[in-house]
């Protein structure tokens, strides 16, 4: 209640609402909603939607977790497993400018491109105002959320921090079991998991 | 060229070749890496000890076994002959690094992981043995680059029992190792731990992890640090709150980590216990489930968690409000705001022949003035730092063209005091001339201006509230900073509501002109300052095309009280020549950076040589200060650049660091953030490389030498 009014008096007086979310997300809560510019230069919000399962992937080009599961194309084969059934996988740049990993949407494209990826769409993060609102710590860090737009899973990609692509098959694939598990309509075993990788690169 | 990097590593290779012990170490990205061993030679049946060494480059780390919020432990896999086994890699207690929420455990300097080998005692495979292993790590300063290597090293092996002999090149990173190394705990400990609440009652950033030491009879004073094994158990960013009870008992709790769900069995980890007197050591803890009492959150106290530790808390609103009121009367009295005050008080003097109720609008406009611009000010900070921008109080003066202005203003004001011009029909400084005597715009705007000159004198006071208030949502910031300008503009609200006590003021009379000329020289004092400010900011031609603005305002002034056309209009072009050599690209862009250090004179400030001089368990002494600190230089003269705190300096082997605020920096504005200062001065003391505490922002010289001493 304290929280809340806190909230409430802080985005009554200034406008920064985004940033007054100071409690990281929690499971089996609504997800926070947030609204920004994807990589074409459309604005992209959570309620966008509504009603399909929701992948946020947090990303930085630069970084060797990162690479660890792009190279091999791990992450181009989920992105295009669980797109075709359904869910909408968002990929989020929170580099600032100046960091490793910041592009802007063209770049974002161009990278998209190159490594073969699948997402739905690339949000634009350079403030970090949604990386914070979600407390991304890493890269790659990896939120779900189901068609009712429940925060069902938050952590790892997987099981076995590494930057070499022949762990992956060693690893328990979280994400992946997760995503199988919402889709049958059962809950999610691990909901949280820790995440590893690079730390996002705020400013 | 090419000829040069082929042959060279394939020679380093042949000279290494006859040297037992050695292969060359191998060189990547960033990152030394090589194979070494204790002995000689390797014994049959005997316990072998060699070791891992990286050398992370300067400002680089590789991580401990939890590398914490992000990061990777270093691995290393061995391809060894049939009979021969190695154990796990061992891991001296680690550094914590912090980076903005990112907390990592890691090595930043050379550092050894031992690693034991085990030969059959019935060893056949001949007189050499060649170990080959590939090790695997992480090196990150802000971006991360894996790195491996193909490690091998060829040593004779020496028969069952005979006598070992240690190679004299690693004794000493051996030593150092194991010096480091979490030793068993001694039996009579009892160690215990709680988590609370139990899940799945546990909602992620409420829960807290406690664990009690019972019997270890830690000395007082020292820094108390644990790591733990898991890297999900605990959040690493939170203050470890520490208890070390006069009956033995250690208990430290830390909030749990956000993707901890499910209590273990066990807690593994590695409790470091800093002694200023016997150095550090490192303890490996099995902690099991029992009742252990949390430690309440207030007593952060000499735990590894500098922030809460340092600040003593958080104020309350009322109190912040009251620190923030008295911090305004006493800016009063700092010395930036002194040519403001004296040409207010002349005002007074003058004002006071005419009724009180004048007076009062006077003391309300004026009050009016500085609520007004403080509020200004603060909106401005709480927006911009909303979106994101790393700013604190002061942020004004980091901007050229406004420091700039204000010279001119003072420049003017000064003129004006010694007489070369007369605004309005009395002598007034700029801001009253505007009041002549029709209205109460001087008085606002003469509010408006103490705001503007006060802003760099950080009273001492103030440090607390303001970052207090900047930690605080809007609202209450906004209440902080309205108490500040309350208290700046209270002596002169007081006079104007109760005129008695404008009675203890002077009589009017001549000797208020010769006053007011004499108060020029603090303006024109004020003046060299604030273009010296301006000459570090940007450089001597941005300091030259003030100046020549200044000679433009003198002649502009000077043709004030000339009669004729072509006076207003030259007077017109003089006035506007001034403002736009303001937006001349000298003085608009800021300069990189300060000049080299002087010998004998402070290093400059980076959290890498901070962790780097505390590695080495320097004492270390770090000063945040700007050019336009008034508090800062004074403390600089009076306290800190003095004989004795330089021989103390001396004597200590004490590493003076300096962080300069002049311009814009993120990485100090994070550490101001970090010990709840929203400006410069900030000073620390790292004791032997111990835990920081935070000196008072008004120095001298015998706070600075007591602070060196550890507690």
């Amino acid at each position: 209640m304290r929280a809340m009014l806190k909230t409430a008096v802080l985005c009554g007086i200034v406008s920064l609402c985004a940033e007054a979310q100071a409690d990281a997300p929690k499971i089996g809560r609504p997800a926070p909603a947030f609204s920004t510019t994807d990589s074409d230069g459309k604005t992209v919000s959570l309620s966008d939607y509504a009603g399909k399962p929701v992948v946020l992937e947090w990303t930085n080009d630069g970084c060797p977790f990162v690479q660890h599961y792009y190279k091999g194309g791990a992450m181009q084969a989920l992105q295009k497993t669980y797109t075709g059934k359904g869910v909408a996988w968002l990929t989020v740049i929170s580099s600032a400018p100046g960091t490793q990993g910041y592009v802007d949407g063209a770049g974002a494209n161009a990278d998209t491109r190159q490594r073969g990826a699948a997402p739905t769409a690339v949000l634009l993060d350079p403030s970090g105002k949604i990386g914070h609102l979600y407390d991304a710590k890493t890269t790659p860090h990896m939120f779900i959320i189901d068609g009712k737009g429940t925060l069902v899973y938050d952590g790892g990609i997987d099981s076995l921090p590494s930057t070499d692509p022949d762990d992956i098959p060693r690893a328990t694939p979280y994400v992946k079991n997760a995503l199988d598990e919402l889709l049958a309509g059962k809950p999610v075993s691990k909901p949280l998991t820790s995440p590893y990788g690079c730390s996002v690169k705020y400013e | 060229m090419r000829l040069i990097s082929v042959l060279g590593p394939a020679l380093g290779l042949l000279l290494a070749l006859p040297l037992p012990g050695r292969a060359a170490p191998v060189q990547t990205q960033h990152v030394e890496a090589e194979l070494v061993a204790e002995n000689l030679a390797l014994a049959a049946g005997g316990d072998n000890w060699l070791g891992l060494r990286l050398r992370p480059e300067d400002g680089w780390h590789v991580y401990w076994r939890n590398p914490g919020d992000s990061g990777l432990a270093t691995s290393l896999s061995w391809t060894l002959p049939p009979g021969v086994s190695a154990g796990e890699l061992q891991w001296p207690y680690p550094h914590r690094s912090q980076l903005g929420d990112i907390v990592n455990y890691g090595y930043g300097e050379e550092t050894l992981l031992p690693v034991q080998l085990k030969l059959p005692a019935d060893w056949s495979g001949g007189d050499t043995l060649a170990l080959q292993a590939k090790a695997k790590w992480l090196v990150c300063k802000d971006v991360c680059i894996p790195g491996s290597a193909d490690l091998s090293l060829s040593l004779p092996v020496a028969p069952a029992g005979s006598a070992q002999q240690a190679d004299p090149r690693w004794r000493d990173a051996f030593a150092k190792a194991r010096a480091e190394l979490p030793q068993p705990a001694p039996a009579d400990w009892k160690v215990q731990f709680a988590v609370r609440p139990e899940p799945p009652g546990n909602i992620p950033g409420n829960g807290d992890f406690s664990m009690a030491v019972k019997g270890a009879h830690f000395s007082a004073g020292g820094a108390i640090e644990f790591f733990p094994y898991a890297s999900d158990l605990l959040k690493h960013s939170a203050p470890q709150r520490l208890d070390n009870a006069a009956d033995g008992t250690l208990r430290i709790s830390q909030q749990l980590g956000d993707y901890f769900t499910k209590a273990p069995a066990q807690v593994d980890g590695v409790l470091v216990v800093h002694d200023s007197v016997s150095g550090a050591k490192a303890w490996e803890l099995h902690a099991t489930p029992g009742a252990v009492q949390p430690v309440p959150q207030q007593a952060v106290a000499k735990a590894a968690e500098p922030p809460l530790a340092a600040a003593g808390g958080q104020p309350s609103l009322a109190l912040a409000l009251l620190l923030a009121l008295l911090g305004g009367v006493i800016l009063n009295l700092m010395p930036c705001v002194f040519p403001m005050l004296s040409i207010k008080a002349i005002s007074l003097i003058e004002a006071r022949a005419k009724v009180a109720r004048r007076q009062r609008g006077h003391a309300l406009a004026y009050t009016f003035g500085v609520l007004a611009s403080f509020a200004g000010l603060a909106g401005a900070l709480l927006v911009l730092r909303g979106g994101g921008a790393a700013i604190g109080w002061g942020f004004q003066l980091q901007q050229p063209v406004f420091v700039a202005a204000l010279a001119y203003l003072f420049f003017a004001m000064g003129l004006s005091l010694s007489g070369l011009v007369h605004f309005g029909t009395r002598l007034m400084g700029v801001g009253e001339g505007l009041t002549a005597d029709k209205g109460y715009r001087g008085s606002f705007f003469t509010g408006v201006l103490a705001v503007a000159v006060a802003s760099p004198c950080t009273a001492p006071l103030m440090g607390t509230a303001l970052g207090y208030a900047l930690g605080q949502p809007a609202a209450v910031a906004m209440l902080v900073f309205l108490a500040l300008g309350l208290g700046l503009a209270l002596p002169f609200l007081l006079i104007g509501f109760f005129p008695r006590l404008g009675a203890l003021l002077p009589r009017p009379g001549p000797w208020m002109e010769t006053f007011k000329q004499v108060m020029a020289f603090p303006l024109y004092l004020s003046v060299v300052w604030l273009l010296w400010v301006l000459g570090g900011i940007t450089d001597r031609g941005g300091m030259a095309m003030a100046m020549l603005g200044l000679v433009c305002i003198g002649f502009a002034l000077w043709l004030w009280h000339k009669p004729g056309r072509a006076s207003g209009l030259l007077r017109l072009a003089a006035l506007l020549a001034a403002l736009a050599l303001l937006t001349t690209p000298e003085v608009r862009t800021v300069s990189a950076g300060h000049a080299a250090a002087q010998p004998g004179g402070p290093e400059a400030w980076s959290e890498q040589r901070v962790t780097q001089l505390r590695a080495e368990g320097r004492t270390i002494f770090v000063d945040f200060t700007a050019d336009w600190c008034i508090t800062c230089k004074l403390n600089e003269h009076v306290a800190i650049d003095t004989n004795t705190v330089r021989q103390a300096f001396a004597g200590q082997n004490v590493a003076w660091l300096q962080g300069d605020w002049t311009r814009a920096d993120p990485a100090i504005t994070a550490v101001l953030a970090r010990y709840q200062h929203s400006g410069v001065p900030l000073y620390l003391v790292y004791v032997k490389g111990g835990e920081p505490k935070v000196l008072p922002q008004i120095l001298t010289p015998a706070t600075v030498v007591d602070s060196l001493k550890p507690d």
